[in-house]
């Protein structure tokens, strides 16, 4: 008896979908913890500079500019430089910098690359200076004392 | 008659062809399943040519290293007019982690003029097709600027 070992999976690769991805056309999400386009939230930095410091590539840039009543901070995140690696995102303590799905990074302008943020640091204000009086006693009410 | 014909063609199928600086091969294993069928970029014409004289795009990956700076430059040279410089990852545009290094005289845009780069480490396959297809727009742009001369 000759067998055609090969026929059944022949014929449902005749009738199944093609597997290849329609990308351009249906776009796909990406999958969970995806490391994608770098997004910055200038409103929740603080200034303390840990994701410099953790970053290997050197990929974001610290500009201060003096002003009267703070520093204008400007953080820059170049992305064409980025190793995505979500390291100044865990340093981060407060949650200001988020790694997100889009993974469609594609310019021709390296400007489109950089994702960048603006904000004051205010300068603290002084503190009153402490009065030579004393603060007044506590009543004592306890009639038990 | 054959010339709009042709043009027509070469316009539907542009050749790729890849270069390795000094990539860890992150990048260059992602070009080559963008080849593959699961995510198929030959269904837009993109082939894989042999040789730079036969490619109209020309994908670099990696910082430019010093063994393979004079390499680059020179098969950037026998690429043909009108070409697309396309950088791959996140190293030929900034020499990524290895900026700084005594072996490496990246960035690619000291060599030639990158057209379209594509940023990621390593970009996504879906990334690097979207990076090909604005590649072979902008080609079809360049031939007609040069048909016009």
């Amino acid at each position: 008896m000759i067998r055609f070992p090969y026929v059944r999976e022949a014929l449902t690769q005749v009738f199944s979908k093609p597997s290849t991805e329609k990308y351009p056309f249906v776009k796909k999400e990406a999958p969970e913890n995806y490391r994608g386009r770098i997004k910055f939230h200038p409103d929740r930095c603080i200034n303390c500079g840990m994701c410099i410091r953790v970053c290997s590539p050197g990929a974001i840039v610290r500009t201060v500019e003096k002003q009267e009543d703070g520093d204008l901070v400007t953080m820059e995140f170049h992305m064409d430089s980025c190793t995505f690696c979500q390291m100044c995102a865990d340093f981060c303590t407060k949650n200001s910098i988020e790694l997100t799905k889009d993974y469609e990074m594609v310019a021709s302008d390296p400007k489109d690359l950089i994702e960048s943020g603006t904000f004051l640091k205010k300068k603290p204000v002084p503190k009153k200076p402490i009065s030579d009086e004393l603060p007044p006693a506590p009543k004592v009410d306890d009639p038990e004392m | 008659m054959f010339k709009k014909l042709i043009d027509n063609s070469t316009a539907k199928s542009p050749w790729i062809y890849h270069i390795n600086a000094g990539s860890c091969n992150g990048c260059d294993i992602e070009l080559v399943a963008v080849l593959t069928p699961r995510y198929d970029a030959e269904r837009f014409g993109f082939k894989l040519a042999g040789t730079p004289r036969h490619a109209d795009i020309v994908v670099v990956s990696g910082p430019v290293t010093s063994q393979s700076k004079e390499r680059l430059i020179r098969t950037l040279e026998q690429v043909p007019e009108p070409r697309v410089i396309v950088s791959l990852g996140s190293c030929p545009r900034s020499c990524n982690v290895f900026k700084g290094s005594y072996s490496v005289e990246g960035p690619l845009d000291k060599f030639c003029h990158v057209d379209i780069s594509v940023a990621g480490c390593a970009p996504k396959p879906e990334a690097i097709v979207l990076g090909l297809a604005q590649a072979a727009q902008l080609l079809k742009q360049k031939r007609e600027e040069a048909a016009q001369k």
